[in-house]
């Protein structure tokens, strides 16, 4: 029974991570139409931000506290977002290029980010010092690291904060509006450029801090990418694009299909990787729509 | 550029194209070799992507089921290698198939996320294969049977790769420049209008990417006996997303383009490797971006500029 | 010139998106050889319509009879290949191709050499392509942008992207076209040629079903007109029953003082 407890917590977690990185996909998406590949690199610089400001193996090596790392975090991933939309997206928008054009952008983007990474950081995974230590504890009959409890934690703040922002603020309600009618979002006022430039900063930094807050618990590598943007997004598809909600639902379905899966069933080991891909290709056949309907009736 | 590809000129090409392999040494060569797929998994793709309008990352996946179905039937079946050669083709267009059929439902991006989950499924699989398919340390020790009382061993055997190519190249053109090609451009310009037009727009997309997918297929058996061995990473994202990259940098829809672009990118890291290591893919990554912002047509429309373009 | 029964016959169809009824209970015929125009003001229901017949839309009820079989609900495609072409209000090129291409994806549906045929390079394939590849600068020239014939699409002007959607959906040799506003933002002259070459297409014995909004264009153009406000038909007949009829007249006092253009037309 405490295994299964464990593999709850541990399922949460990696949820959490992925339902993560599928806000970045959608707070970019929504108003844009975009799909942003790139975030998964995001959250790869992220990580990198983070050894750099808490450890001594990155310069500038400062072994600093951890508030320190999510502020460099916030700060460069937003700054990072920002330049990306500016040099490779707005000036295809503007062309008026179909909207294939900068999601293959930003795959050089994300070859870009990814190699870059190599050349700075090297090719060995580097470890992240967990700000709560490497403790375990217990909620109740739930126990697990402690940076477990700070991932889901910090996931549903994060969540919460996000669908406050998109529910109650004006800034918010523009997104919604972007993402329902472009055009009608400009006519009344909204400015779309600065709606798409905020939208990639913010997408950027919540890849940021989930790349920092998973990389005590898988390092920081260059190739962590990848996989976590095919993760991300398949968690995307399974919530359903239109809600924030979505996100964490899809997030936590694949995480759990996948440990559960992985811990119970009776097939070989090697054979759990397909599950992700499975899942992708079961929800976009079957119910593209995801697990929650979209607010506007099509 | 107009031209006219006579007989002639299909035959001077190969045969320049072979004389070639006849005057490499053997690193030159295996160079050579592996170009060459590339070159003819290239122009595949650039139809698919670039003509049909389909962005799909399952192209490499389809030319390791093509490679490893034939090694798997020929080696480790024991099946007659023309016979194996067939069944692997067959099982290549069929899979295609089944994929493309509910694939091509799918609208823009969702398309290439549904064949990216599928080639890593593929990859899954065949690492997963156990003695079938080796693991996730493939297959060696096999070689091509004489065919035809032949037995096909080194420039000889470039030729055959030259050949593949050619027929690849042979076989796209005359999609191209057909209804069929028209039909295919037009959806992916349009696919409203073209429905509008009397295209049966499912159809078409289902033909295309399953005879550009069959022909990967037909690459993927030729790199299988390139150096004997046939092991899983080659299949892998990250040659799928070099392909993407050689079709845009080369010029997104252009058969010139393909050729291009593909030596430039499958040449450039041996150069490029021993000055700057790795940051050759961030050159790949940039001038992918700078293609896609400033010349939409690729080096091939930096070496084309003309203003009438060629009739389909 | 009409014949005795219609080449496209719509009836009771009613067609509704959500909440909204765009079409209600709509009858018509049209005959082979006959301009019909389809008026009313924005939003009453013409261009829906037209995504009827041409198969985007299918009617919630009643029926679209071609030669009196059913084509409601029946793809786009197969409208065409039946042999019911249409044009697009917001020009449609395809983008990636020269002129004269564009033109040639209108003849799709009269090609019939397969993919396999293509592909063995069969005469008849080849043949077909000439022959096609003629008709389709026969009508480059018809509607007078035989001087383009060679260009990228993206350089025409809007007037001449309205001309290719005409012989676009010429170039299947339609039995039926369905126009919509193809007069929108042509010069006087493109639109004298485009009113000679819509008069041109009638006389062929084409069926043409007309949007139009340019009274000026139209009224002189079509034999009968169909009016319509808030998805339903207000009233039918000729140009002159149609301009004098109150109920038209009043659903159009709300238009902007193009309207009827002040002309009172006794024909």
């Amino acid at each position: 029974m405490n295994d299964f407890l464990e593999l709850v917590v541990s399922a949460a977690a990696s949820g959490c991570i992925y339902a993560l990185v599928a806000l970045a996909y959608l707070i970019i998406l929504r108003p844009t139409s975009v799909i942003n590949f790139a975030v998964g690199e995001w959250a790869a610089v992220g990580a990198f931000v983070g050894v750099a400001v808490l450890t001594p193996l990155i310069w500038p090596r400062l072994e600093g506290p951890y508030w320190l790392a999510i502020i460099a975090v916030l700060v460069i991933l937003g700054a990072l977002g920002w330049l990306v939309e500016l040099l490779t997206v707005r000036p295809l928008v503007n062309k008026g290029a179909s909207i294939t054009s900068p999601i293959l952008a930003l795959l050089g983007v994300l070859v870009v980010f990814r190699e870059t990474m190599t050349i700075l950081f090297g090719a060995d995974p580097l470890p992240s010092p967990p700000p709560f230590g490497f403790n375990r504890v217990a909620f109740g009959p739930f126990a697990g690291a402690s940076q477990q409890f700070l991932i889901i934690g910090a996931t549903l703040a994060l969540f919460a904060a996000v669908w406050l922002f998109f529910e109650r603020t004006v800034w918010g309600r523009a997104f919604e509006a972007v993402a329902l009618n472009r055009r009608a979002a400009a006519l009344m006022g909204i400015n779309l450029r600065r709606v798409t430039a905020m939208a990639f900063a913010a997408g950027a930094m919540v890849a940021g801090l989930a790349g920092l807050l998973m990389s005590p618990l898988t390092s920081a590598h260059y190739m962590m990418g990848l996989p976590l943007a095919i993760q991300g997004f398949t968690a995307l598809v399974i919530g359903g694009v239109g809600r924030v909600e979505g996100a964490l639902l899809g997030g936590l379905v694949l995480a759990f299909v996948e440990q559960l899966g992985a811990r119970y069933l009776p097939i070989p080991s090697g054979l759990t990787l397909a599950f992700p891909f499975v899942l992708l290709i079961v929800f976009l056949f079957l119910r593209p729509s995801g697990l929650i309907a979209p607010r506007e009736a099509r | 550029m107009s031209r006219l590809l006579t007989p002639v000129l299909w035959l001077v090409g190969i045969v320049a194209a072979s004389a070639l392999a006849f005057s490499m040494g053997g690193y030159a060569t295996d160079v050579y070799r592996k170009l060459l797929i590339w070159v003819a998994l290239a122009l595949s793709y650039n139809f698919l992507f670039g003509i049909a309008g389909q962005v799909a990352f399952s192209h490499f996946a389809f030319a390791g089921v093509g490679g490893y179905a034939a090694v798997i039937f020929a080696h480790k079946l024991g099946i007659p290698f023309p016979i194996a050669f067939v069944l692997a083709i067959m099982l290549c267009a069929t899979l295609a198939f089944v994929v493309a059929l509910p694939s091509t439902r799918l609208e823009g991006f969702y398309l290439a996320l549904a064949t990216l989950a599928f080639s890593q499924l593929v990859l899954v699989v065949i690492n997963e294969g156990g003695t079938l398919t080796g693991g996730t340390g493939g297959i060696a020790n096999y070689r091509l049977p004489p065919l035809l009382g032949f037995d096909i061993r080194g420039p000889w055997y470039t030729v055959v790769l030259v050949l593949i190519v050619a027929f690849t190249l042979w076989v796209l053109l005359r999609m191209d420049r057909s209804s069929f090609g028209r039909a295919c451009r037009a959806i992916r310009d349009n696919a409203v209008a073209a429905a509008a037009m009397g295209i049966d727009v499912r159809r078409v997309k289902v033909m295309a990417f399953t005879l550009t997918s069959t022909l990967a297929g037909l690459a993927g058996i030729g790199y299988a006996y390139i150096d004997n061995v046939i092991n899983p990473p080659v299949f892998g994202l990250d040659n799928a997303f070099l392909l993407l990259f050689m079709i845009i940098v080369g010029g997104t829809g252009s058969h010139l383009g393909a050729i291009v672009g593909t030596v430039l990118l499958y040449l450039a890291p041996f150069v490029l490797e021993p000055i700057v290591g790795h940051g050759f893919l961030v050159v790949f990554g940039i001038l992918v971006v700078l293609a896609i912002l400033f010349q939409p047509a690729g080096l091939a429309g930096l070496l084309t500029r003309s203003p009438a373009r060629q009739p389909a | 010139m009409s014949a005795a029964s219609p080449l496209i016959a719509v009836s009771g169809v009613t067609k509704r998106f959500g909440g909204l009824t765009a079409v209600e209970d709509l009858a018509f015929d049209l005959f082979p050889g006959e301009i019909l125009g389809l008026i009313g003001p924005n939003g009453a229901g013409k261009t829906t319509m037209f995504n009827l017949i041409a198969g985007v839309h299918q009617p919630n009820s009643g029926a679209i009879l071609l030669d009196g079989a059913r084509i409601d609900g029946m793809a786009p495609h197969r409208i065409a290949e039946h042999g019911v072409m249409r044009t697009f209000q917001h020009n449609m090129p395809f983008a990636g191709m020269p002129l004269i291409d564009n033109v040639l994806v209108g003849r799709h549906t009269r090609l019939r050499g397969t993919l396999i045929d293509i592909l063995l390079g069969r005469r008849r394939v080849r043949e077909e392509e000439a022959s096609a590849r003629q008709k389709a600068a026969e009508l480059i020239a018809f509607v007078g942008l035989d001087q383009r014939a060679n260009d990228d699409v993206a350089t025409l002007s809007f007037g001449e992207g309205r001309l290719l959607e005409v012989a676009r959906a010429l170039a299947g040799e339609p039995r039926a076209i369905l126009l919509d506003e193809p007069a929108a933002g042509l010069t006087a002259a493109e639109t004298i040629r485009l009113a000679a070459v819509i008069r041109d297409i009638a006389a062929r014995g084409i069926a043409v079903l007309l949007i139009e909004h340019d009274m000026h264009f139209l009224l002189p153009l079509a034999q009968r007109i169909v009016v319509l406000n808030f998805g339903r038909k207000i009233a039918q007949g000729t140009a002159g029953d149609v301009t004098r009829d109150p109920a038209v007249v009043a659903a159009y006092l709300g238009e902007a003082a193009g309207g009827f253009g002040g002309r009172n037309l006794n024909a």
